[in-house]
């Protein structure tokens, strides 16, 4: 069965989006809306379908990947780029759990938007978004990637403002498109900075790490890294975007105005993490560039403990989440920074399964509490809610790094390479782990919020309180087993390194270059062990027993809160806006008001010459013709005079 | 054949519509919509064709010039490009007015026909007199149905647009009839020769002269007065072909007339570049702020027009496909932009972004394609749009790094401003109650649908625009130096045997003198015989006329000779 | 006794001279027009004349001229009258000095 052609995967779901797309448009101006089963077993039935074609060639994939070009895409002198699909370690591993987490959280979604006005557009854009995430994985060059980087930018921007009616998440929608587009300038200059230094071929993955290769080999990485490292950084700002790294991450917290499937599926398991694996999927290049990695792995220490920190400022249990997302969003970076590219994506992919379920887990929550979010007004709902208690206890414990859970096999080894990584790589593992103590803090007060306690709302909306359909359960319970079991396929210290050796052939070459020195994996389990532990026992001591704030006006953090959360926002207001709308107000009413006035002028001077002309008119027609008949005469006069030698 | 048909039958359909019914738009629109399809699938026929030309025609003489005026149309991929943009934008408008105007539709299609014709010759022109012609002749039509069918204030938006179109290319006439008295004729080919003969200030003078005229016509940043308030007070359907067409006849006259005649000068290229790129800022940052939803998009549109001048002034291998995909896809996207405006103007009764709002619930279709109107003109990866804006990009990256970060600014700014406009008109909750207009209807709907599909198409397959373009092929510069050549001739045969003595001189200035081949000589030859020479004057004449060959030829190699001493 | 040329000639300029100072002097627009035609008509003799200086071959020319400068002349006529009459309407005069819409 390898002989399935590569462009299926991505065409189930774009079929899938036209035809959902279709029966939105067609069913728009019925009164009724669309039949939901039918729209919901399309809307389930292709991304299913893509993931048993990724999981059949996944089976019978060569060691070398596969690699199909499909035809020509851009053909102009100096530029030539084509579609073409690369299926190999890496790509693998990025669609099998994107497909899968996609289609089980679109398959969780039939029962969370059961009733919405939008259903089969909810979908249609699912269907988009998976389609595009599947291009950016599967292609084989930056080019096509960069259709699915952008392809899902746009899809989220339609996803979080799909309940269109509110403004608030129309401004969210506009934010995380403008912040991504940011960085989505800085992946296209990059694009172009690499063409120049190699040609457009080299925009495609084999022919860039062909390049560096012979690049190595000749000796020649002097001449080009200065600005080998432009295009690592112009990169590196594309993921910042994509990512939610600082200084770009303020879009992500905001994102969370869009339905919860859409946070669990973009804003947590998939698209944020594209940066990460265009970081791995570049990792010969950026395995060269040492600057880069330093500023690489400095940025993600910084986003994952500033972003723990916000995440304990939080009332709303989304935002908890989404803060959770970036700080763990940072771990990947760091890992990447010091080319451990294949812990990172190891994370990546543990971290989809927990994060997706606690999104999920929230989102139960939410629709149990009919559309609740602060968790000031929750608690008690460990007995009322039970399986979704279940699963995000579950997945609590593997974002924190209980031993045995997903998590903690990832975390301690991207700790444990950052420790390994260089002379500064105690300074690095000090903070990480520090990050580690909070993470577990913050997520300890969320569950303890929620689940412990007595239940803090209003007397009636406690009558309501329900679990959740089977449609949303199944998912969630699948995925809190992955939260539990995924970390088994590379967990060092029990031999099982399934995940490395996938993943060695593609980048092998990238981490070759770095030498880890051996250690004790059993001093810093332990150590990541006492940190998840330290964290809950604190989160236990301060949120356990004392009484919950009550929960007044917004959910919003205030005083010092706001400042460290906004703190970024702030930063953006007084570099990004607040200079664009200064330039946008002079060039409106300065410059602008200016060349009017000069076209004034212009036009006053035609106008006043005119005048004058008219002055000169005479107004007898009689006189008129008298004066015209002189004029001959004086002409015929002069003609005469001269001799006609004027 | 086609492109006669494409340039002169406009403007037959355009004196037939006048046999239609004024008051009742019912038989004028189906004769209209008839003739707009039929202009459409000829200029489809012309995309795909290939480059064509027709038999060059002696149009008139000037007094004074050397040469004549031809009616001579070419067709290169470029403004076979054009003529498509043109065809087919016009053909929506017919459309799309049909549901605007009640009464007096039948004078709107006259007035959309004869623009056609004219945008139509502009762009197929071969001959710079017959070109300008065509562009100014673009500009009266325009006017016309800008003071007949405009908003509130649209006599002022129309004087401003005449004037301030025909001054900017006035001084682009004297240029071009002071070319023609040193040029052979006025076909590209020996205006570039004339041009190197003359010196370098009048060089510069006559290259001000044409670039005023199209930076007024693009519009490029200073000369951008005319443009918010005409696109704005224009009628909907007009707009888009002024924005989608018209427009194009600046960045196509860079292109098609600048660049081949001209020698530029880096400093020339230099300030052209920035100017593009200050532009495409400015406009952007005006669409920031605008609040009427038409102005909005004339930034939008200065804005990627100015990226596309950026484009072609970055003098890249890669700038002419890049520049036409670009041109191509804003042509598309802005056309079908101001399309929706109208009809959103239409169905909520006002311009003004801030009282608009809340379509989304109310008109779904109308906001799909709304929204993937602005999605094209975001120039997101698998629209045109976006391998317009990268190619260029990448041709600007050529001139440096910096210029190109200025240019992803501007797409950042795109972004800002198209997702404010899509969120003020469809998003949120209807801000009032709005005067019920006429909806869009099914035939409109899927006018719009159609071009979004195109932009798609183009997209994900720029081949098609991108094979298609050959700008001078050997055959059309083989015809225009024939041409010269005939015209070399034939000023010979004329009485005042000085003039021919001057003509020669002139048209091979000192640098190189070729002397006259064998063939040439039997060309003389059989032209004396047919005059009515007998065998032994020709042979006398043909002996003197070597003679004074080979003097020349020692003067001009010992011209060359000194000069080369004194430098 | 062979008609001299320049007594036709001084003919024609003192019908020029009549028709010009009738055009100028007089405020009835039509005596204006019939100024003007007098003039015009002064001209076709002045070409005549000096068609009889010349041999008989060439002079040909100088007779055909005023055929065609006739036949305008009537068409103009025409065209005239109506402009008057149009003007009449308008206006309710007939005195030339109160035509003076062109000046702003």
């Amino acid at each position: 069965m390898t002989n399935l052609p590569l462009w299926l995967i991505p065409l189930f779901p774009l079929v899938g989006t036209v035809l959902l797309g279709a029966i939105a448009v067609i069913s728009s101006g019925s009164k009724k809306g669309p039949a939901e089963g039918i729209v919901g077993f399309l809307a389930v039935l292709f991304p299913v379908l893509a993931f048993a074609s990724v999981v059949l060639l996944a089976w019978g994939m060569p060691v070398e990947g596969i690699r199909l070009t499909l035809c020509n895409w851009i053909d102009i002198p100096l530029f030539k780029v084509d579609i073409g699909f690369l299926f190999d370690g890496l790509s693998r591993i990025m669609l099998l759990f994107v497909t899968g987490i996609g289609s089980l959280i679109t398959l969780y979604s039939i029962g969370y938007m059961h009733g919405d006005r939008g259903f089969a557009r909810f979908f249609a854009y699912i269907n988009l978004f998976l389609f595009s995430m599947i291009v950016l994985v599967l292609s084989d060059n930056l080019l096509l990637t960069f259709l699915g980087w952008e392809g899902v930018g746009l899809c989220s921007y339609l996803l979080i403002g799909f309940w269109n009616k509110d403004l608030k998440n129309c401004q969210a929608a506009n934010k995380a498109f403008i912040v991504n587009r940011v960085g989505d300038i800085g992946f296209l200059l990059g694009m172009l900075c690499l063409v120049t230094v190699g040609g457009s071929e080299i925009l495609n993955y084999d022919s860039l790490n062909a390049f560096i290769q012979m690049l190595i080999a000749g000796g020649h990485v002097e001449i080009v890294l200065p600005l080998l490292s432009l295009a690592g950084l112009l990169f590196f700002i594309g993921c910042t975007g994509k990512s939610a790294q600082i200084p770009l991450l303020t879009w992500l917290p905001d994102a969370m105005a869009g339905p919860t499937p859409v946070s669990a599926l973009i804003h947590a398991a998939t698209m944020v993490t594209s940066g990460v694996y265009l970081l791995a999927r570049m990792g010969e290049l950026f395995s060269l560039l040492p600057v880069v990695l330093l500023i690489i792995t400095l940025i993600g220490l910084a986003t994952a403990f500033w972003a723990a920190v916000a995440g304990l400022f939080q009332n709303d249990i989304k935002k908890v989440l989404a803060y959770s997302t970036i700080s763990q969003l940072g771990y990947m970076f760091m890992a990447a920074g010091v080319c451990a590219f294949d812990a990172s994506i190891f994370h990546v992919f543990t971290h989809a399964f927990f994060k997706a379920a606690l999104f999920l887990g929230a989102g139960a929550v939410i629709h149990a509490l009919a559309g609740e979010q602060d968790m000031r007004k929750m608690g008690g709902l460990l007995r009322k809610t039970p399986v979704t208690a279940c699963v995000m206890i579950f997945a609590f414990f593997a974002i924190i790094g209980f031993p045995g859970f997903a998590g903690f096999w990832s975390k301690d080894l991207i700790l444990e390479r950052l420790y390994t990584s260089g002379s500064l790589g105690p300074v690095f593992y000090g903070i990480g782990l520090l990050t580690a103590v909070i993470t577990a803090v913050y997520m300890s007060r969320l569950i303890i919020l929620t689940f412990f306690g007595s239940y803090r709302g209003s007397k009636e909306s406690e009558e309501h309180i329900h679990e959740a359909p089977a449609s949303m359960l199944i998912p969630m319970v699948v995925l809190s087993i992955g939260a539990i079991f995924a970390g088994y396929f590379w967990a060092d210290s029990l031999g099982m390194t399934m995940f490395k050796d996938s993943l060695a052939p593609v980048l092998g070459a990238a981490q070759s270059g770095v030498a880890h020195m051996h250690v004790n994996p059993v001093i810093f389990a332990g150590l990541g062990t006492l940190a998840a532990l330290l964290g809950m026992f604190i989160a236990l001591k301060v949120y356990g027993s004392s009484r919950v704030p009550e929960a007044k006006g917004s959910s919003a953090p205030e005083g010092f809160k706001a400042d460290w959360t906004f703190f970024f926002d702030t930063i953006h207001k007084f570099c990004g806006i607040i200079p664009v709308a200064v330039l946008a107000w002079i060039a409106d009413v300065v410059v602008e008001k200016i060349l009017q006035a000069a076209q004034w002028m212009v036009g006053a001077i035609a106008e006043i010459l005119g005048d004058g002309a008219a002055a000169f008119q005479v107004r007898k027609v009689r006189l008129q013709l008298a004066l015209s008949v002189a004029g001959v005469a004086i002409l015929v006069a002069v003609v005469l005079l001269t001799g006609g030698s004027i | 054949m086609l492109l006669h048909l494409l340039v002169l039958a406009p403007f037959v359909a355009a004196i037939l519509m006048v046999a239609t019914s004024k008051e009742d738009p019912k038989s004028s629109s189906r004769l209209a919509f008839l003739f707009g399809v039929a202009f459409f699938a000829m200029s489809i026929a012309l995309v795909a064709g290939g480059n064509q030309a027709t038999e060059p025609m002696e149009w008139f003489r000037i007094p004074g010039c050397r040469g004549p005026v031809y009616y001579y149309l070419y067709s290169h991929g470029l403004g076979a490009w054009m003529v498509f943009l043109s065809c087919g934008l016009s053909l929506v408008a017919l459309i799309t007015a049909r549901n605007t105007f009640e009464k007096n539709y039948r004078n709107f299609a006259i007035g959309i026909f004869a623009l056609m014709g004219a945008m139509n010759g502009t762009f197929l022109s071969a001959d710079a007199v017959l070109f300008f012609f065509f562009f100014e002749a673009m500009v009266i039509p325009a006017a016309v149905m800008i003071a007949g069918y405009g908003g509130k204030e649209r006599t002022k938006a129309a004087m401003t647009f005449a004037i301030y179109t025909l001054v900017g290319s006035a001084p682009m006439m004297v240029a071009l009839w002071y070319l023609l008295t040193v040029a052979d004729n006025s076909l590209l080919l020996s205006f570039a020769i004339a041009l190197q003969g003359l010196p370098a200030e009048t060089q510069f003078v006559i290259l001000l002269c044409f670039l005023l005229a199209f930076l007024v016509k693009t519009p490029i940043f200073p000369f951008h007065g005319w443009q918010a308030i005409t696109y704005a007070e224009a009628p909907a359907p007009l707009s888009a072909i002024l924005t989608g067409a018209m427009s194009k006849a600046g960045v196509f006259g860079f292109i098609a007339w600048i660049l081949p005649i001209f020698p530029l000068s880096m400093t020339v290229v230099n300030v052209m570049l920035w100017l593009g790129l200050a532009t495409a800022v400015y406009g952007a940052l005006l669409a920031l702020r605008a609040t009427d939803a038409k102005k909005l998009l004339a930034y939008s549109s200065m804005g990627h027009l100015g990226l596309a001048v950026a484009g072609v002034f970055s003098l890249s291998e890669a700038m002419l496909p890049a520049v036409l995909v670009l041109l191509v896809a804003h042509g598309i996207s802005a056309g079908v932009q101001f399309y929706l405006a109208g009809v959103a103007e239409r169905m909520t009764g006002t311009r003004d972004i801030t009282l608009m709002g809340g379509l989304a619930g109310k008109n779904p279709v109308f906001s799909t394609l709304f929204g993937f109107a602005a999605i094209m003109a975001l120039a997101v990866p698998g629209t045109a749009g976006f391998v317009g804006e990268f190619t260029v990009l990448l041709a600007i990256w050529d001139m440096g790094p910096f210029p190109a970060v200025v240019a992803g600014f501007c797409l950042i700014l795109s972004a800002a401003y198209m997702l404010r406009f899509v969120q003020k008109v469809i998003f949120g909750k209807q801000a009032r109650e709005y005067e019920e207009g006429k909806r869009m209807t099914a035939l409109e709907g899927s006018a719009f649908g159609i071009m979004v599909a195109l932009l798609l198409t183009f997209g994900v397959h720029p081949a098609f625009i991108t094979n298609s373009l050959h700008l001078f092929d050997e055959d059309a510069i083989e015809e225009m130096s024939k041409l010269s050549g005939q015209e070399g001739e034939a000023v010979e045969g004329a009485p005042a045997d000085s003039l021919a003595e001057q003509s020669s001189d002139a048209a091979e200035p000192a640098e190189e003198h070729r002397p006259m081949t064998e063939a040439e000589i039997a060309q003389l030859d059989s032209t004396l015989a047919e005059a009515g020479f007998d065998e032994s004057e020709r042979a006398a004449l043909i002996q003197q006329m070597i003679a004074a060959d080979a003097a020349q030829a020692n003067e001009s190699a010992q011209a060359n000779v000194e000069a080369t001493e004194n430098e | 006794m062979e008609l001299q040329a320049v007594y036709v000639q001084v003919l024609a300029l003192v019908l020029f001279a009549i028709g010009l100072v009738v055009a100028l002097g007089r405020r009835n627009v039509f005596f204006v027009l019939m100024g003007v035609e007098l003039a015009l008509n002064a001209v076709n003799l002045s070409f005549v004349g000096f068609a009889k200086t010349l041999p008989a071959d060439m002079s040909v020319a100088g007779q055909i001229v005023p055929l065609f400068s006739i036949a305008i002349a009537a068409a103009e006529a025409c065209v005239g009258l109506a402009m008057v009459i149009l003007i009449f309407r308008n206006r309710e005069s007939v005195d030339a000095d109160t035509y003076s819409n062109m000046k702003g």
